[in-house]
């Protein structure tokens, strides 16, 4: 005989409401923040703690195709040059200085005579002649074994079947002497001296990967040759670094330790920070519902990231150019910007971001792309169009940001008479239906692009007819000849022409807008006030440790 | 008892068989490139080489092969998203963790809630009832990622009491025993739908149990109430509990996802989601097979539990 | 095999009504049909009352506000809002005449958006709990009444199928219909939960396959389908009601977890799950957008365990009064 339970539901219900309601008290206490001290002098204690948004597949350089990896492996290793953040220059690091020939075909690197690896040996040219061999091999199958494609014979070498020792001793990098790297280029690319600063072109100690293999990596095994080590990793969960005290630069570097602590949730992530528990994030997101509130720390920092977002038509589908013109001119970026992504990102009116060498002189400043859209004329533009299509798939992967910006996008389409359905994807799949080819389903997708070097030749080459990024169908061979043109034209005003032109088709007056470029990425990042002067995220999302100092303003 | 226990250890066998091919041939279903990261198309020359490397381009057939050897000489290969590591080694690292979570998760369940029902039972319609009901009641109702974030923003945010993520870790089987604070939070998180879910539960059974004739004729005899209860009442009130043991475990394992993700735990299960997306079919495979027996094993447990505890089914055969 | 275990916590074949409580001694008694029976019990468990009427109010709610299907909404059209206009003016605007729950930061009504996205949700939830009973009950009558080395093979597939991961199964059966919308929702997760359901269906059915008059059915020449539909699978129906409302609320959470982990339903439409993963990342400054989903998602799991209690209490005959 069960007992009369309506009072007992009726309690459980109340206590619901109040239990949950509870929750919704609750008011911006935030992160601890500190007496707003002058920065102080440095700490007795300098260590850090930073939160990394994923587990680095690998450490390997030849392997790491991600930016948690990217930014691990560019403090443990000695880069060749690195990229100035304030004038996107190349700055001589591991390598003193470099020349290239009248011709640009080939490129002399002279490198320092102090580099060393962790076990003593001396850092030689032979060991990047390995290195870069052994990244394009076909039994490592690196997924960046395309940016050593620039080499002479690498695309060969990294495609050879039979016979693969003959290739390989044909790649066109080899050792002069012990300090001095000569490079053949298969085309006078101007950006390869900035391509350098990529983490694949980082050299492997050679007796260490033949000695362990797979295993070189392990914290016991591996030998690094810059200004911190690896000391401990706990997979998925930590990744610990400690300060080399015999790096050439040894005195420069003030930073003892930093820790790794590896949380994949976004939330879970700011949670952290605002537990003291780390000391700053790696830049690889803020929940975009949490930024308005966080942007009123102290501890809020933004940073440029060199990338863009786009929303990309299947010209096939959608064939009327006035079409793609009045769709991209219904969408109002700054409320998209303003509303959803709220981290400040620009509105962008071309392909290439702000950041690019050169970007004032490439920019189309598109009359497609207002920033708060133009309801008016994409209106007039689209009675233009004969046949319309209005009934439109709009595809992008399951993500929070995404789905809320297509969601914005599909109420300004809305205004135009077009019916969007929003299809939602998981990652792998979705990459299966834009291809290229894209799937005949696709109407719009969406995308981003984050660039690897400093020139607008890594954005605009994707929308080639053969570039495997590009799943619009959009097929132009004038601007297929000015991509090309571009690879031998050192002077760099000269190319910016190029480049310029080049824009100009897919955006300017009589451009055919194969895609609608959405806001330039920008990087918001939580940063303790101790470290907050000296941390800093370059617009390539990568991190130099050895500029960090902890002051004294710590809570 | 023994027969039914080395059948059931038998059809194990045939069972993994099945589970290996019903992941196969879904995996292959799926589609999707294990190789392609990010947005970025892989080339040719190098997508190739990859499919030789895993065995990709060969026939299925051949493959298959491969899996099931793997599967039974526990050589399970390396895993296509983080080319170093094995397979055995990720499950070796991770799994661990995840089986204390949910080990951890059920024990508090038990033994939260179990005697929190006999409790109730005991005192019904009094204050200490009411208490109990509500508090399982609530518990049952409110979804595990909701109590999680409430938890972390107020006992971990808010108050620092506890960090707000992580887990501990310790060397081989001593992982099992490795407590700190962090283990507070997703323990009490994850297991408390279970708790109140047996609560609710035993505290039925037990009411329902304590009118029966035999209870009432006992305590009308003049015997021990404590005896009664321990001996009679209890034991025939557990049993529903037991029944209820195998679908919650399910629930305890799809539940670790959502709390391996929120509290940062390296678990296998948060592992394994993303190895789903990544098309990370070795992984995938690996961490299948090891669910299944794990599942299979359990539901074996209870049922061996079962037979002791209920007379009736020991006796009756299909 | 023994017997199915979650028998023991489910009421034994109730195929015919005994009399009922209050009979005076010597009078005529005046014979309650099961149903009637079940009903009459139903209604004196005030606890299920409670919970029948929030469940019912809950889907008036849900299908009044917004309108369904043809059928304009009540209230949108009085105040006269659209449950998806996205207007960031609007956003996150406190509680008001206009916006019983406030807006969320689309400007979308929130007490519109959570009766669409209830629609979603225990729409999600019927159907798959319905689509799960029509296989369970087929596969699990079938294993049942067969029984013998049909039914062993059976249940060991079904042991297969057990252990296996629930996400496989979501992500195929998404991926087979190509798009995250509402039927492939029902059917991912019908595909990863119809196992107990067919397990208890086949209990049933082995226990009251005993019965004499399945015997006689038998006897007199009865085929086997027959005997299965007309004569068995009637008297499981209560216990089937039972498992719909058992079921609901893990269907809803899997489908909140489906969305936690990217696999929820298309935008602009939301489910309660959808719209509490939405919730979570803005419950620091804006609490409400997690706790009213969470909130209606309780309500449902605890309403639908009360009544289900409250239906095994009706149609149990070993807790009838004697």
């Amino acid at each position: 005989m069960r007992r009369n339970k309506w009072p007992l539901l009726v309690a459980a219900l109340l206590a619901l409401f109040v239990f949950t309601a509870a929750g919704c008290g609750g008011d911006d206490e935030g992160a601890p923040t500190p007496t707003g001290e002058e920065p102080g002098q440095p700490a007795a204690e300098q260590v850090i703690t930073i939160a990394w948004g994923a587990e680095p597949p690998s450490l390997d350089p030849g392997l790491a195709s991600d930016t948690t990896s990217a930014n691990i492996i560019g403090n443990i290793m000695d880069p060749l040059l690195r990229i100035d953040h304030e004038t996107s220059e190349p700055v001589p690091n591991l390598a003193e200085s470099w020349e290239v020939s009248e011709d640009g075909m080939t490129v002399t690197i002279n490198l320092r005579d102090d580099g060393m690896w962790t076990n003593g040996d001396p850092v030689t040219a032979q060991d990047y002649v390995y290195s870069w061999k052994r990244t394009l091999s076909p039994e490592l199958a690196a997924d960046y074994a395309y940016q050593l494609y620039a080499l002479q014979g690498g695309q060969e070498y990294n495609g050879c079947e039979a016979n693969c020792d003959a290739l390989a001793d044909a790649v066109g990098v080899r050792a002069v002497d012990d300090t001095t790297l000569e490079v053949t280029l298969v085309s006078p690319q101007p950006w390869f001296i900035a391509q350098l600063s990529h983490h694949s072109f980082l050299p492997v100690h050679q007796a260490t990967v033949e000695q362990f293999g797979d295993q070189w990596t392990l914290p016991e095994n591996i030998v690094t040759n810059g200004p911190f080590r690896l000391v401990a990793r706990e997979p998925e969960a930590s990744i610990d670094l400690e300060k080399w005290d015999e790096w050439r630069n040894a005195d420069e570097v003030t930073l003892e330790r930093v820790n790794g602590r590896i949380i994949v949730d976004g939330t879970t992530r700011v949670q952290a920070f605002e537990a003291g528990e780390v000391d700053a994030l790696d830049g690889s997101g803020l929940p975009p519902d949490e930024i308005a509130r966080l942007k009123e720390l102290p501890e809020y920092e933004n940073y440029p990231y060199l990338g863009t977002y786009y929303y990309g038509f299947n010209i096939e589908n959608i064939s009327d150019v006035n079409q793609r013109k009045a769709m991209s001119l219904a969408i109002d970026r700054q409320t998209i910007i303003d509303n959803i992504a709220q981290a400040d990102q620009q509105p962008a009116t071309g392909m290439t971001p702000p950041g690019i060498a050169g970007q004032e002189e490439i920019n189309p400043n598109s009359p497609w792309t207002p920033a708060s859209g133009d309801i008016e004329q994409a209106t007039a533009l689209m009675g233009q169009v004969s046949s319309p299509d209005t009934k439109i798939n709009l595809f992008h992967n399951d993500a929070p940001g995404h789905r809320e910006i297509a969601v914005a996008v599909q109420s300004m389409w809305q205004e135009l008479g077009l019916q969007t359905t929003i299809k939602a994807q998981e990652w792998a799949q979705y990459l299966e239906f834009i291809g290229p080819p894209p799937s005949k389903q696709v109407d719009v997708y969406r995308l981003g692009w984050i660039y690897d070097f400093p020139d607008a030749w890594n954005g605009l080459s994707l929308w080639t007819c053969e570039s495997g990024n590009n799943s619009t169908n959009f097929c132009n061979e004038e601007f297929d000849a000015l991509v090309k043109q571009a690879e031998s034209t050192p002077d760099e005003a000269e190319r910016f022409q190029v480049y310029a032109q080049a824009e100009q088709i897919m955006f300017g007056e009589d451009g055919e807008v194969p895609f609608s470029p959405i806001y330039w990425y920008t990087l918001p990042n939580l940063e303790n006030l101790s470290i907050k002067d000296t941390f800093f995220i370059g617009p390539f999302n990568d991190m130099d440790l050895t500029k960090v100092v902890v002051t004294e303003a710590a809570a | 008892m023994t027969t039914f226990i080395i059948r059931r250890v038998i059809w194990t066998i045939p069972v993994v068989l099945l589970v290996i091919f019903m992941v196969f041939v879904m995996m292959r279903q799926i589609g999707g490139n294990p190789f392609r990261v990010t947005e970025r198309n892989v080339p040719e020359a190098i997508q190739r080489n990859l499919e030789r490397k895993y065995h990709i381009d060969e026939p299925w057939y051949v493959q298959y092969s491969y899996y099931v050897k793997g599967v039974f000489t526990y050589d399970l290969g390396p895993s296509m998203r983080l080319r170093t590591r094995s397979v055995n080694d990720i499950i070796e690292e991770h799994f661990p963790k995840s089986l204390q979570l949910g080990l951890y998760a059920f024990l508090w369940s038990v033994v939260i809630g179990i005697p929190l029902g006999v409790l109730a039972a005991l005192r019904p319609n009094s204050i200490f009832d009411y208490g109990a009901m509500l508090f399982s009641n609530v518990g049952f109702a409110l979804p595990n990622f909701l109590v999680a974030t409430l938890l972390i923003y107020y006992a971990a945010v808010r108050w620092d009491l506890v960090p707000t993520n992580g887990w501990p870790s310790g060397e081989g089987i001593a992982q099992l025993w490795a407590v700190d604070s962090r283990v507070i939070l997703p323990v009490f998180a994850l297991g408390l739908f279970p708790l109140a879910y047996f609560a609710r539960l035993v505290r039925g059974a037990m009411l329902e149990t304590m009118q029966q004739d035999y209870v009432r004729t006992a305590k009308a005899k003049g015997l021990r109430w404590r005896r009664v209860v321990g001996l009679h009442v209890l034991r025939n009130s557990l049993i529903p509990a037991i029944t209820a043991t195998a679908p919650l475990l399910g629930l305890i394992i799809t539940g670790t996802f959502v709390i391996e993700i929120i509290f940062s735990i390296p678990g296998i299960g948060r592992y394994f989601i993303q190895s789903v997306s990544n098309r990370d079919l070795s992984v995938v495979m690996g961490v299948t097979v090891l669910t299944s027996v794990v599942v299979i094993l359990a539901n074996l447990f209870v049922d061996i539990m079962y037979g002791f505890l209920d007379p009736r089914t020991r006796d009756v055969r299909s | 095999m023994a017997v199915d275990r979650r028998e023991a916590a489910l009421p034994v074949g109730a195929a015919h009504a005994d009399v009922p409580a209050e009979a005076a001694a010597g009078e005529p008694v005046a014979q309650r049909s099961l149903w009637g029976d079940a009903l009459y019990r139903y209604m004196r468990n005030r606890g299920a009352i409670v919970a029948g009427v929030v469940f019912v109010a809950m889907i008036l709610y849900c299908l009044i506000v917004p309108g369904f299907w043809k059928i304009p909404g009540l209230w949108t059209s009085l105040v006269d809002i659209d449950p998806n206009k996205v207007n960031f003016a609007d956003s996150y605007l406190p509680i008001s005449a206009d916006h019983p729950l406030g807006t969320d930061k689309f400007g979308r009504d929130m007490f519109a958006r959570t009766a669409a996205g209830g629609q979603v949700s225990i729409g999600i939830g019927f159907a798959a709990a319905l689509a799960i009973l029509v296989i369970g009950v087929l596969y699990g009558s079938i294993s049942g009444f067969v029984g013998g080395k049909l039914d062993n093979a059976m249940m060991r597939f079904l042991d297969a199928l057990y252990g296996l991961p629930y996400l496989p199964f979501a992500i195929i059966a998404l991926q087979i219909i190509g798009e995250q919308s509402f039927f492939a929702l029902v059917i991912a997760l019908t595909i990863a939960s119809w196992f107990t359901t067919a397990r208890i269906v086949r209990g049933q059915v082995i226990t009251l396959k005993q019965n004499d008059y399945v015997r006689a059915a038998k006897a007199v020449g009865a085929r086997w389908y027959r005997t299965l539909f007309r004569h068995i699978l009637p008297n499981t129906l209560g216990v089937l009601i039972i498992a719909i409302f058992l079921d609901l609320p893990g269907i809803v959470l899997g489908e909140a977890f489906l969305s936690f982990i990217g696999l929820g339903i298309n935008p602009p439409d939301a489910s309660w799950g959808s719209m509490a993963q939405d919730g979570r990342a803005a419950y620091t400054t804006h609490p409400s957008m997690l706790v009213i989903p969470s909130l209606a998602i309780a309500t449902l799991v605890l309403c639908a365990n009360f009544i289900a209690d409250g239906l095994r209490d009706a149609l149990d005959p070993r807790t009838r009064e004697s």
